[in-house]
């Protein structure tokens, strides 16, 4: 053992390292996130009945979609649920890149929707786009199209138990 | 309450450098800027941080970085927000009367993690993320809703983007594109430290003013092309500042894309409502080849604005800069600093 300074190997501490050390980390926790009472019954709405609920707030007259339990502008407690329309108008829309395990495979074009009656827009995929060319398909989607619900066949209480698709294909 | 100055400043960008640790990257980005205040760690009085421990791939990540922020012994605040936030609450600490001196630092290493399954971990687990919805996925709805309300957006997006001069991103430096986003409107992934030193000392830069500003959670009740968060982030800093946007000459706006950055512009009245994208080809309160041009990494990127800002007010750019920055997800929140040569 010795008190003198030991020099690092390749000359520099900092600057250069000849046999740099990583480790590989991974966060694979599996969590049960609790939708609550309202989003409850808007999945189960969707599920059983093929219905997309709105809750509707008394003090600023919006109906949100999906529905919730509390108006966060007016933060009052809402609980007057009403049924929106399945036909409503594309807001905006982009179309994905990213690849995820066990999601739907890209391109994937991917819209906010005001369904009729509804004050505020609903996130889901637009399916039945030719995507054979990118540029065209966004383009002709610019326009704000008008779009319907289109329900699975089988249905598992999940946001994917719909998606749109364009009026008139 | 007291004034408080800008008293240093240091952005600190790198990509994937072995010969540091994360700790390392951090004690170096702090040390510049304690340097750049003339200061010793032991003339700090308090410390504030902001990080995320998604980004930064470690639980309670400030317990880990806190001591290479120079944060051992001190007066510590911690945030999960953008670093423009963690300034917001600095200027607080100096401006009460508390502390004399704050550090402020902000990082993210993305270089270390996949960056585009972590922004997806950060969406809703009912609603969005099972869309495979990311920041740029947001980013990309805002631009098509842009394009689509304002032809200026088409018209002169090549231009800003030339202007913004973006390096084209090394493998695993880009995010995964989204429609209608062109590779030149995308950050360059990094790992970026900012460091800010704040006191109640005057020096040639003062802070005049901070606000701050919360959207709705869900995307689909949020005016996504007027982010109205931002508007009342940088109308309540420029109230307290006693100024106008007109009196505003060095601009350092947070936006992860070319059209959040140009959105930014009309939301703090920079620009008209659909001139965004033509300022931001044109407007020399813009330095494109700023903050942006070293990379974008959450949650540093607010403070790195701020510290351009001070940098180049310092550089007698202007007398007046409004800085801003904007947090995940998909800039719900927003703070907005004012600074002003004394
Ligand atoms: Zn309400």
């Amino acid at each position: 053992m010795t008190t003198a300074p030991v020099p690092a190997p390749g000359g520099d501490a900092r600057g250069t390292v000849e046999d740099p050390v990583t480790v590989e980390g991974r966060w694979d926790f599996g969590y049960t996130y609790y939708a609550g009472a309202a989003a409850s019954r808007f999945f189960n709405e969707l599920r059983l009945n093929r219905r997309i609920m709105g809750t509707h707030c008394p003090q600023c007259d919006r109906v949100l979609v999906p529905a919730r339990g509390f108006c966060d502008a007016c933060f009052v407690e809402i609980d007057e649920w009403r049924e929106v329309g399945t036909e409503g108008t594309l807001e905006t829309f982009t179309i994905l890149t990213s690849s995820f395990p066990g999601l739907p495979e890209p391109p994937l074009v991917v819209g906010y929707v005001t369904l009729d009656g509804a004050s505020s827009a609903v996130l889901n995929a637009v399916c039945g786009v030719d995507l054979t060319d990118i540029d065209a398909a966004g383009l002709s989607l610019l326009s704000q199209p008008r779009v319907r619900v289109k329900f699975r066949d089988v249905r598992e209480g999940r946001i994917s138990d719909f998606a749109f698709e364009l009026v008139g294909k | 309450m007291r004034p408080v100055y800008v008293h240093g400043v240091s952005v600190s960008p790198s990509w994937a450098d072995p010969t540091c640790s994360l700790q390392d990257l951090i004690f170096v980005g702090v040390r510049d800027a304690l340097r750049s205040a003339g200061m010793s760690a032991t003339e700090l009085d308090a410390v504030v941080l902001a990080a995320h421990d998604l980004v930064d791939g470690r639980s309670l990540t400030s317990m880990v970085t806190a001591p290479a922020a120079a944060a051992y012994l001190k007066d510590e605040t911690r945030v999960g927000d953008d670093g423009a936030t963690a300034f917001a609450l600095a200027d607080a600490r100096v401006r009460s009367g508390s502390v004399e001196t704050c550090l402020v630092a902000a990082w993210g290493r993305l270089s270390e993690g996949p960056v585009d399954a972590i922004s997806h971990a950060l969406f809703d687990p009912f609603t969005t993320r099972p869309l495979a919805m990311t920041e740029i996925g947001v980013s990309g709805l805002r631009a098509t809703r842009a394009l689509a309300e304002h032809p200026g957006y088409a018209a002169h997006r090549e231009a800003a983007a030339a202007r913004r001069d973006q390096r084209a991103g090394d493998p695993g430096r880009t995010p995964a594109p989204a429609w209608p986003l062109r590779p030149a409107e995308l950050p360059v992934w990094s790992d970026v430290v900012a460091a800010v030193v704040i006191g109640s000392a005057p020096t040639a830069v003062e802070v005049l003013g901070v606000g701050m500003g919360t959207e709705p959670f869900e995307l689909g009740d949020r005016d996504l092309l007027g982010l109205p968060a931002l508007s009342a982030a940088s109308g309540q800093a420029l109230d307290e500042a006693q100024r106008g946007i007109a009196e505003v000459d060095v601009l350092e706006l947070d936006g992860m894309t070319l059209f959040d950055e140009a959105l930014a512009m009309e939301a703090v009245g920079a620009a008209a409502r659909g001139g965004g994208m033509a300022a931001l080809a044109t407007d020399h309160r813009v330095d494109p080849v700023g903050a942006a041009a070293r990379g974008y990494a959450a949650p540093a990127m607010g403070l790195a604005h701020i510290a351009r800002a001070g940098e180049r007010l310092a550089d007698g750019e202007g007398r007046t800069a409004l800085a801003t920055g904007s947090s995940v997800v998909a800039a719900q929140s927003q703070a907005a600093v004012v600074l002003g040569t004394a």
